[in-house]
């Protein structure tokens, strides 16, 4: 059987070292913020660390097929908070869960999401713009539309309210104690590897990462299929919204702010080739909880009277880190290259002689 | 004519395990035009990336002004006075001409570029070689024959001694082609040797003063000029035949039904007005010298680029291609002459590369059965005889037969009807090419019909039922096997319209 499944083998394997090293990475950050600070593995502080990580993960686990065509996407983060903002405005929602329509935010937050998913899709695919620019242009017109809408609906720009306990969180956050979000992680990780590596949709999508021409001359619509992975990017913002507002139930239009850039660091931090071609989810959630570790660590290691600023450190950290693991992706396929190289002159010397 | 000041004796040169030059002899007066040709693939451009540099020689001695030479870059070469003029000009089209000829070696004042001093110069230049062109302007506003005026200009400013113009006047409009030769004379006058390479025999006839030919990464000789005619030169050119005879009359019953008609193609400025049948179970030769547009026909019948007017009929019925995609659904296939860009995904599997276009037929309920892609993959890269450790090697690790092999088992697992091979041994070793022959022979055995891209008359000989022959976008010629010859079709790929 193990030989029956190449694909998922093969990408498994490739990758697994890399997640190793995140892995034990990951166990020794949790080691030394321990010993800094005892309170880092207090069952609180777990299931804040929980909270934090969901949003990011699910935003990273959809970034992670646009970026496995080649492309990138920067406006997540926006379209994920002015999602939130937008639905919050719309179903005039407050702190008290009889506010508004509660429920009606899902299915507002998640088609606003895949609508600029589609957005940027059409604008890749169809209008050939570079993924950066499209994506920059919806980064800045997502947060400038649904606050302008939100601002308009509500007559006032502070902050938009959810209810800060209820059913969304018990949905969302928190269970009864239980981080009810890694569930929802796990299940939508799943369904990620499935669709990544065992179907029509992630077959394609990783052959457009490989070689967009060869695909398109074998028949491919790489239009379509570049234009779903940015939808799904679009949807999974619009997901992680849903678990960012459980947690953090009153925002404005700058919360989260780069949230998108973290998302995308923990995609190439778990191993996700950046030009495309090859992409491990499993790397990517990853990626995304060694950042929160670090993120979450940092933050209470420098709390208790520190004059530097925990969030400032950790920007440059996470740029040390996310810089490191792109350049080991480039010193590999460096080496690979070498070899290639020293395998032409022993060819030479066959047909020579 | 001034002493030798090149001599390349014996040159060998090896690459990945194919002898690209087997022992070839070169060499060039001062103030002398020597013309170096043969038909694709024959060597020269190998040769010319020998003498300056870009390749390093494995075999035989180059001697320049009477000194042993090996130059290990370009800039080594130029400081020695050799310059190349590309046949695709490699300059910035953003910056001026000014810019673009000091490049590397800007004036300077007070630390600044002075680019008012670099015109200045320049001008200067022009001047001297009797070419009007502002300095100023970017280059990229120039048509391609001035831009190559720059190149030739900014050699000559380099002290240059030896020139190299590939194919210079593929691109030229008539008046630039003889705005280029006065140059040429003029710098004749001045002793410089160059070394020019050209399809165009009757250019070969006014500017050389000696032709040497080449065939297969062999020298077959040395002429002079005025002492040979026309057809001389393509009998030295394609010479012998190396693989195998030529084929005696058409495999294919002429009553065998017409299975793909196409009728007055035209796109972009390569094809004009094409229009060609071909039969169930036929090898349909494209013959032409490069930039004959036979690629661009067959990429504008398969949907990979737009079309501006054009007919196809599949057995009789009228389709719409306008895409890969809707071309693959009636059962067309395009193995491209660039396999690298066009064709492979490099870091991928071999079964993933098979598999790549008929996905569709092992997924159910939305779910890929990898074990089955994997069999039927293995079960036609086995029947094509596809050297690979394993189904999982990657792509990239692979020989260039191999790699071939890979692209047929695509579209045979994707059943196939009308096959395009563009230049389907390009890059491939003696041993494989024959491999490959026999299973194109095969698949018009099974009723499968073959376009056949080839810029080797040797293979459109050997292969083909009928052949097509294209000439700058036209249709010149159309021959059947029995018919044709290295010569005719030779004639009738040089027919341009000027003549």
């Amino acid at each position: 059987m193990s030989n029956k499944n190449p694909l998922l083998k093969k990408s498994a394997g490739s990758s697994s070292k890399q997640n190793i090293v995140i892995i034990l990475a990951a166990i020794a950050l949790f080691a030394i913020f321990y010993l800094i600070n005892n309170n880092f593995a207090s069952s609180g502080n777990v299931l804040n660390m929980t909270k934090s990580f969901v949003p990011y993960a699910i935003l990273a686990l959809g970034v992670t097929f646009v970026i496995a065509t080649g492309g990138i996407d920067l406006s997540i983060g926006t379209v994920c908070i002015g999602s939130a903002v937008l639905a919050g405005a719309i179903c005039r929602t407050g702190v008290s869960a009889e506010d508004g329509t509660l429920w009606l935010t899902i299915p507002i937050i998640l088609v606003s999401g895949l609508v600029f998913g589609l957005l940027n899709g059409v604008l890749v695919a169809k209008c050939k713009l570079a993924p950066f620019i499209a994506t920059l242009g919806t980064m800045l017109v997502s947060r400038g539309v649904t606050a302008v809408i939100s601002e308009a609906i509500r007559e006032t720009s502070s902050a938009v309210k959810y209810p800060p306990t209820g059913w969304f969180q018990k949905v969302f956050t928190n269970l009864n104690g239980f981080p009810i979000g890694l569930v929802w992680v796990l299940v939508l990780t799943i369904i990620c590897a499935v669709v990544m590596y065992k179907t029509k949709v992630g077959r394609y999508i990783l052959a457009i990462g490989s070689n967009e021409e060869a695909a398109r001359l074998s028949g491919i619509n790489v239009d379509k299929y570049k234009i779903t992975a940015y939808a799904i990017s679009g949807l999974f913002a619009g997901m992680a919204a849903l678990f960012y507002v459980a947690a953090n139930p009153s925002l404005n239009i700058a919360s989260g702010n780069g949230m998108e850039l973290d998302a995308v660091a923990s995609v190439y931090i778990g191993g996700t080739s950046t030009t495309g071609g090859s992409a491990s989810i499993i790397g990517t959630i990853l990626g995304s909880m060694i950042l929160v570790i670090i993120r979450n660590g940092l933050n209470l290691a420098l709390s208790s009277g520190s004059v530097v600023s925990a969030t400032n450190i950790t920007y440059a950290v996470t740029g040390v880190i996310v810089v490191g693991a792109v350049m080991l992706d480039v010193l590999k396929k460096k080496s690979a290259a070498k070899v290639k190289i020293d395998s032409i002159p022993a060819k030479k010397e066959e047909s020579k002689s | 004519m001034g002493e030798t000041i090149l001599k390349m004796q014996g040159i060998q040169k090896y690459f990945s395990g194919v002898h690209a030059l087997k022992s070839v002899n070169f060499d060039l007066r001062a103030g002398e035009v020597h013309a170096l040709m043969g038909e694709n693939g024959a060597g020269k451009s190998t040769l010319i990336k020998v003498l300056c540099g870009i390749h390093k020689r494995d075999g035989g001695t180059v001697e320049y002004f009477g000194e042993n030479v090996e130059f290990d870059n370009i800039s080594k070469s130029q400081a020695a006075g050799i310059s190349v003029i590309h046949q695709e000009l490699n300059m910035m089209n953003h910056l001026t001409v000014a810019q673009n000829m000091f490049i590397g070696r800007e004036f300077k004042k007070n630390g600044f570029i002075d680019d008012k001093a670099m015109e200045r110069e320049a001008q200067k230049m022009f001047d001297k070689m009797g070419v009007k062109i502002d300095p100023s302007v970017k280059l990229g506003d120039l048509t391609v024959g001035k831009q190559q005026m720059v190149e030739i200009t900014k050699a000559v400013s380099r002290d240059c001694k030896l020139l190299v113009l590939d194919e210079p006047t593929a691109a030229l409009t008539l008046p630039e082609v003889e705005e280029l030769f006065k140059i040429m004379r003029d710098m004749k006058a001045k002793g410089i040797g160059m070394i020019y390479i050209s399809h165009r025999m009757d250019e070969i006839n006014r500017i050389s003063d000696r032709v040497t030919v080449m065939r297969d990464g062999e020298y077959v000789g040395t002429v002079n000029t005025a002492e040979v005619t026309k057809d001389d030169i393509v009998k030295m050119m394609v010479g012998r035949v190396i693989m195998g005879e030529q084929k005696a009359a058409s495999n294919c019953p002429c009553d065998a039904p017409i299975l793909l008609d196409v009728q007055h193609l035209n796109a972009g400025k390569e094809v004009k007005d094409v229009s060609f049948t071909l039969r169930k179970g036929e090898i349909l030769g494209f013959a032409g010298l490069m930039g004959a547009g036979r690629t661009e026909v067959a990429r504008a019948l398969y949907g990979a680029d737009h079309r501006q007017s054009g007919d196809i009929y599949l057995n009789g019925k009228k389709v719409k291609i306008k895409t890969p995609e809707q071309a693959v659904k009636h059962g067309i296939c395009y193995l491209s002459e660039d396999r690298k860009r066009f064709g492979l995904m490099l870091d991928k599997s071999v079964t993933d590369n098979s598999a790549i276009a008929s996905v569709d037929d092992y997924v159910t309920a939305g779910i890929i059965n990898d074990g089955k892609m994997r069999d039927e993959s293995e079960k036609a890269n086995t029947k094509l005889r596809t050297k690979t450790p394993s189904m999982e090697q990657l792509l990239k690790n692979l020989s260039g037969g191999n790699q071939q092999k890979v692209i047929i088992a695509r579209w045979l697992m994707k059943n196939s009807d009308i096959f395009i091979f563009d230049e389907p041994t390009r890059g491939i070793d003696v041993g494989a090419k024959s491999e490959i022959y026999h299973l194109m022979e095969e698949l018009v055995s099974q009723g499968k019909s073959i376009i056949m891209i080839s810029s080797e008359l040797p293979e459109v000989l050997r292969m083909s039922d009928r052949i097509i022959v294209m000439c700058e976008g036209r249709k010149t010629g159309e021959l059947d096997i029995s018919e044709a010859t290295q010569e005719n079709i030779m004639q009738l790929a040089t027919m341009r319209e000027e003549n």
